[in-house]
């Protein structure tokens, strides 16, 4: 929304040509007791290097069950899925979960922050799990900062935070580990339409930064701060 | 610096305080059960080994076919059958050689009369002057005529006897009068001995009374072959065993050592020990349960949290650890506290059945402490491996999911 047409025009033109996320012919198929349910239809899909894109559709469109093959929680049933250049059907469970650690970075509709931790220790976990080690570099404390967290309020647990701050917290644990990709499932739908705003201006400015940033959202509004849509309708691509 | 797994670990219990208290409460139970029963079966077996030891150093010789008196009998001189006899009496005493004292004895079980009391007693026919040579005499003297009779502490504190008392041996028919002893000793308690001579509640009368009244000259019940020197008792044995049992396929005499009837008895209590040690692992069985249950609790309560674990980048031998964590700081609570109760519990219960707690603080007893601990951990580790196993296989997006 803020970038400048020559800033957007520079990115593009220094855009590496392979895209950071290529779906080829990407369908995820649920069996069911019912019978088969697709919930992803031959799905082919390029998204490069710092684009900010937003997946749109009405519910049961497939964009939940898209978001998951590309934060690699799940696997496509026939198709290829490529991140950074990798095969995610190729990697095993442990490179999985690596990428999910250093590549990509999940924020969530409901915060999903963990109960038992401090709002800073939510934040520094992502950080243990890739050094092992406590972190001493004050890496956890800036990231937090960025996104308008204090130290004081980086010491208390999740529940004494308000819901804006609780998704803020959950955007630095996102960022933590310095991620390419930032994916985002509904961040502003547990929130006011204030706070929400305030959350995509945080988003904006991280796309700014460079971060490939996908949004899903119902809302048109939201939708407008990406650069780029995707409506997905019956499992299917119906826009892009 | 402490891993944020097991950090996590110990808030998830201080969260469920109350209930992960419980289920340790339960290892608590199992840690002192196997404590106390080990200490109380190892303390039974130091006690009867250190009371064994007193005839450590004596060998028991028998015929297998060893001359038995009839119960309540009168005596006669009837009942002689066959025992060790006297040549092989005599090449016993040749290959034990000097240093060695050779005691033969008679042995069989009567009725007697004590005033207008009936009883029943084992009766040892030993020659006065061997009888100084193993036993004690705790009062009076030693048997100097030829009706003169010993007995042991607790025949003596049982029916009140005093020197000087007179026994009637032989079952009372009415016809037949019955041989008199008096008593001029009473033997010093000895408790259970490892040489065959059970003396607290028996008669000691010299050898010529009893054959006198048995029959059986020179066919003794047991010769009690007893050495100075310990380390030379396999010698003598091998020495004896070699004169007297000349055809190894047909040996005439038995030949007894401490040792073997000493771990013969140990073993015994040790099979108890373990039967016992089994009755305390079932209360572990049981708390096994407990921690299985409030592990899956656990499990079942934090799904989301799993689930989150799992898509930010956790691995799954990460939230496997994270779980066994738990389990084991329940271990470590029931393991502690139970060791702790299990001191003055274990201390307690042997106090009250053994009547000492001269051995309570052995290392083979004391051990049992912190192997009941260790083994408290391990079965809180074992009953969390299914709940730590299930919560890092779960499919992270249905963890998510869950509410």
């Amino acid at each position: 929304m803020d970038l400048s047409e020559t800033e957007e025009t520079v990115r593009a033109a220094g855009m590496d040509e392979t895209p950071l996320i290529r779906l080829v012919d990407v369908s995820k198929v649920y069996h069911l007791a019912s019978g088969d349910f697709t919930a992803l239809d031959h799905i082919s899909l390029d998204i490069m290097d710092g684009e900010f894109v937003a997946l749109m559709g009405p519910s049961g469109s497939g964009k939940s069950t898209m978001m998951n093959q590309l934060g690699i929680l799940d696997v496509p049933t026939t198709g290829e899925l490529y991140i950074s250049g990798k095969n995610v059907a190729g990697m095993t469970n442990l490179e999985r979960t690596h990428m999910r650690r250093d590549t990509i970075g999940y924020v969530f509709q409901k915060f999903f922050l963990i109960s038992l931790l401090s709002a800073y220790e939510n934040v520094e976990y992502p950080l243990i799990l890739k050094y092992k080690k406590r972190d001493t570099t004050g890496r956890a404390e800036a990231v937090l900062k960025s996104v308008g967290i204090d130290r004081e309020m980086s010491a208390h647990r999740p529940t004494q935070l308000s819901g804006g701050e609780q998704q803020r917290v959950a955007i630095a644990r996102a960022l933590v580990n310095d991620p390419k990709i930032l994916l985002c499932d509904e961040p502003t739908g547990n929130l006011d339409r204030k706070t929400g705003f305030q959350i995509m201006e945080i988003l904006v400015g991280l796309h700014r930064e460079g971060k490939t940033v996908i949004l899903v959202t119902h809302d048109p509004k939201i939708a407008e701060y990406a650069k780029r849509t995707v409506t997905l309708e019956d499992g299917r691509i119906v826009g892009s | 610096m402490r891993d944020i797994f097991f950090d996590l670990s110990v808030r998830s219990v201080k969260l469920n305080f109350l209930r992960s208290l419980l289920a340790s409460i339960g290892i608590v139970i199992g840690v002192v059960a196997i404590s106390s029963m080990g200490m109380l079966g190892t303390n039974m077996q130091l006690q009867v080994k250190d009371q064994l030891s007193q005839g450590a150093n004596t060998l028991v010789i028998t015929n297998d076919a060893v001359r038995i008196g009839f119960p309540g009998s009168t005596p006669s001189a009837s009942s002689s059958s066959a025992g060790i006899t006297k040549t092989q009496l005599l090449k016993i005493k040749q290959a034990a050689g000097t240093g060695v004292t050779v005691i033969p004895l008679y042995r069989t079980s009567t009725e007697f009369t004590l005033g207008s009391v009936n009883g029943r007693s084992s009766v040892y026919g030993i020659a006065p002057n061997d009888i100084t040579s193993f036993l004690t005499i705790a009062n009076g003297t030693n048997i100097q005529g030829v009706n003169d009779a010993l007995v042991g502490s607790t025949f003596a504190t049982n029916f009140n006897l005093k020197l000087g008392n007179r026994i009637h041996i032989g079952k009372e028919n009415g016809t037949e009068s019955r041989p008199t002893v008096r008593i001029v000793g009473i033997l010093k308690a000895r408790g259970v001995t490892s040489d065959n001579v059970n003396t607290d509640n028996a008669i000691i009368v010299s050898r010529d009374w009893y054959t006198d009244h048995y029959g059986g000259v020179d066919q003794y019940n047991q010769v009690n072959v007893i050495v100075k020197n310990i380390d030379t008792l396999s010698a003598v044995k091998t020495a004896i065993d070699a004169k007297v049992n000349t055809d190894p396929k047909t040996p005439v005499i038995r030949i007894q050592d401490a040792s073997s009837r000493l771990s013969s008895i140990t073993s015994t209590l040790g099979t108890m020990t373990t039967f016992i040690l089994a009755i305390g692992g079932i209360s572990l069985l049981v708390a096994a349960t407990s921690i299985f249950n409030v592990m899956m609790m656990s499990v079942n309560e934090r799904i989301q949290e799993i689930g989150i674990l799992l898509s930010i980048g956790t691995e799954r031998g990460e939230v496997r650890r994270m779980f066994l964590y738990e389990a084991l700081i329940l271990g470590i609570l029931g393991g502690g506290v139970g060791g702790l109760c299990s001191l003055v519990i274990g201390y307690s219960v042997v106090s009250a059945m053994i009547g000492t707690t001269a051995y309570f603080f052995l290392p083979e007893s004391i051990v049992y402490i912190p192997g009941g601990m260790i083994i408290g951990m391990i079965v809180c580790i074992i009953s969390g491996l299914y709940p730590a196993w299930r919560a890092s296989n779960m499919d992270p997006i249905d963890a998510l999911r869950s509410e």
